[in-house]
């Protein structure tokens, strides 16, 4: 479970990102976090997995506080996270198998398990006859499908997401979207920011609406609307 | 630290000490150089501490007793003294026996020019001491300065002791150009790791995504920086070493009696020293350009 308490970012600058935030997540939800640029979603999304810490407030994941979490334990919060951003940040010089092995090398795998690991996210993305590529070699779509499974290779218990469709045309867009609710069906919590409109109109899931910081919509089977 | 990390870091130090050649090559040279520089100041310190030592070994130590001292008194001293571990050998000589040494060679004959005739004797009983190999002077000059029957003594002092000077000067030297070298060669490293931390950033990026600890992180840099500061240090040692031997025999030439004066094992001790020092450039140097490694590796800039 997420729980966001009384959450509030003010840069240094003097921008407040986010602006007394408090929502909960459950387990197994599937929530839209929709809004204009600059509304705070990517904070909101930073937050969650500790790249950024709220100025006042309290996040909660699992029970734990990870506002307070001392840097040394972030790595070991966010082997229990899959994060998938939208400018793929695959390695270019690895293959599609040593990216997705990424997440489980630095966990100190065993080779046996990678491989096995490996092979199963590959399956669930519909890429493991690919393995050996590069990513330049891939389409946009292809390599978002690698994001997803390096980012579900851990079996995480929360995948966060920050406009994974933003650069793919539609019908991509719908496979990548397809993926993200089967991963949500095993019951991974899933937390996506995005822009598209069709996709959260169709799919009728939680939505939160960002605006300046502040939330001005949570609606359990909402619409992209926001205004 | 598992079997499945050393082995990523080592993977991947290698890949990476490959795929940045130009950086790997300024970091080893820089390394190397650095360590040829400062063994050739310890090859010289060293040299001249063993000519020092040398010079010890053939010491001969002459005390001049006080003139009312009897040949029995000197040869009851003699005894005392030879039982000093310092001590290999002492001859007493008479004065008589100096005279006639003296007067043995037509030169001296000059001599009797300044009042020294075989009846009228001014010399005083002498001690001659032949020091053990390896002794240190000061401590035995200052028991025989103790010792009430001795006038003075005298052992070359003024070369021992501008030889001592000057050793203990290029120690001196040796150590300041060491450090000096030490950290010029350490900046060096820390700025060729700090270029390609910033080559690697978005590597270093999705690796702090996926859950790595910073010193997971760190393992391949360290890795890198030890195989850097061991290949550094071989092709200083062997350079040095080459290049000693040269001149060794080139001093030979020029030099009839010339010999080398340090042994194997010395220059083994040097060689494991360059060895250490050259993994402490390589380690310490990308240890020191990662320690903020929590703050470079954000994905995103604050504020973003």
């Amino acid at each position: 479970m997420i729980e966001l308490q009384g959450v509030t970012r003010i840069f240094p600058n003097g921008v407040r990102a986010l602006n007394n935030i408090s929502l909960t997540i459950n387990p197994g939800d599937f929530v839209f976090l929709v809004g204009p640029s600059g509304a705070g979603k990517s904070t909101f999304l930073r937050m969650l997995f500790r790249e950024d810490v709220p100025t006042e407030g309290k996040i909660l994941i699992d029970g734990k506080d990870i506002t307070t979490m001392p840097e040394s334990r972030v790595p070991y919060l966010r082997r229990n996270l899959g994060i998938v951003l939208q400018d793929f940040q695959l390695l270019k010089r690895r293959t599609v198998a040593e990216n997705v092995a990424f997440g489980l090398r630095v966990v100190g795998a065993s080779a046996s398990v990678i491989n096995t690991r490996v092979q199963e996210a590959l399956e669930q993305v519909g890429l493991s006859h690919k393995r050996r590529m590069f990513p330049t070699e891939l389409s946009g779509g292809e390599q978002q499908r690698v994001c997803i499974a390096r980012a579900i290779v851990n079996n995480p218990l929360i995948l966060i997401t920050d406009e994974p469709t933003g650069n793919l045309d539609p019908m991509i867009s719908q496979e990548i979207m397809q993926l993200f609710l089967e991963i949500n069906a095993r019951g991974t919590t899933v937390v996506m920011a995005t822009h598209n409109h069709n996709l959260v109109n169709k799919l009728r899931k939680r939505v939160l609406a960002l605006v300046d910081g502040q939330i001005v919509k949570d609606e359990a089977c909402g619409t992209y609307a926001y205004e | 630290m598992s079997l499945a990390n050393l082995n990523f870091f080592m993977s991947e130090a290698a890949t990476n000490l490959r795929r940045s050649g130009m950086m790997s090559f300024i970091t080893i040279s820089t390394i190397g150089i650095a360590l040829i520089m400062m063994g050739a100041f310890l090859l010289a310190t060293m040299n001249m501490e063993s000519f020092l030592y040398q010079m010890q070994a053939e010491a001969l130590v002459t005390a001049y007793l006080k003139p009312e001292v009897s040949i029995s008194d000197a040869k009851t001293l003699s005894l005392r003294l030879t039982s000093l571990d310092e001590i290999e050998n002492i001859m007493v000589v008479t004065p008589e026996q100096a005279a006639k040494e003296l007067f043995s060679n037509p030169d001296d004959q000059q001599l009797m020019q300044i009042g020294i005739t075989p009846e009228e004797n001014p010399l005083p009983t002498t001690l001659r001491m032949k020091v053990k190999a390896g002794t240190h002077l000061p401590p035995l000059l200052e028991k025989l300065k103790a010792e009430p029957l001795i006038d003075n003594f005298s052992y070359g002092e003024e070369l021992f002791q501008q030889f001592q000077g000057l050793s203990h000067l290029l120690w001196v030297t040796s150590l300041v150009i060491v450090i000096m070298l030490g950290l010029a060669s350490l900046f060096i490293v820390y700025n060729t790791v700090r270029l390609t931390l910033y080559m690697r950033r978005e590597e270093i990026i999705i690796m702090k995504l996926v859950g790595a600890t910073n010193w997971f992180v760190r393992g391949p840099f360290i890795v890198e920086g030890f195989i850097q500061g061991m290949v550094g240090s071989f092709l200083a040692i062997i350079v040095l070493f080459a290049t000693y031997r040269f001149a060794l025999g080139k001093l030979a030439e020029l030099i009839p009696f010339f010999t080398a004066s340090i042994g194997f094992e010395q220059m083994f001790k040097l060689a494991a020293k360059l060895f250490m020092m050259g993994l402490v450039l390589g380690i310490s140097g990308s240890l020191l350009s990662l320690r903020d490694i929590s703050r470079f590796s954000k994905s995103t800039p604050e504020g973003v």
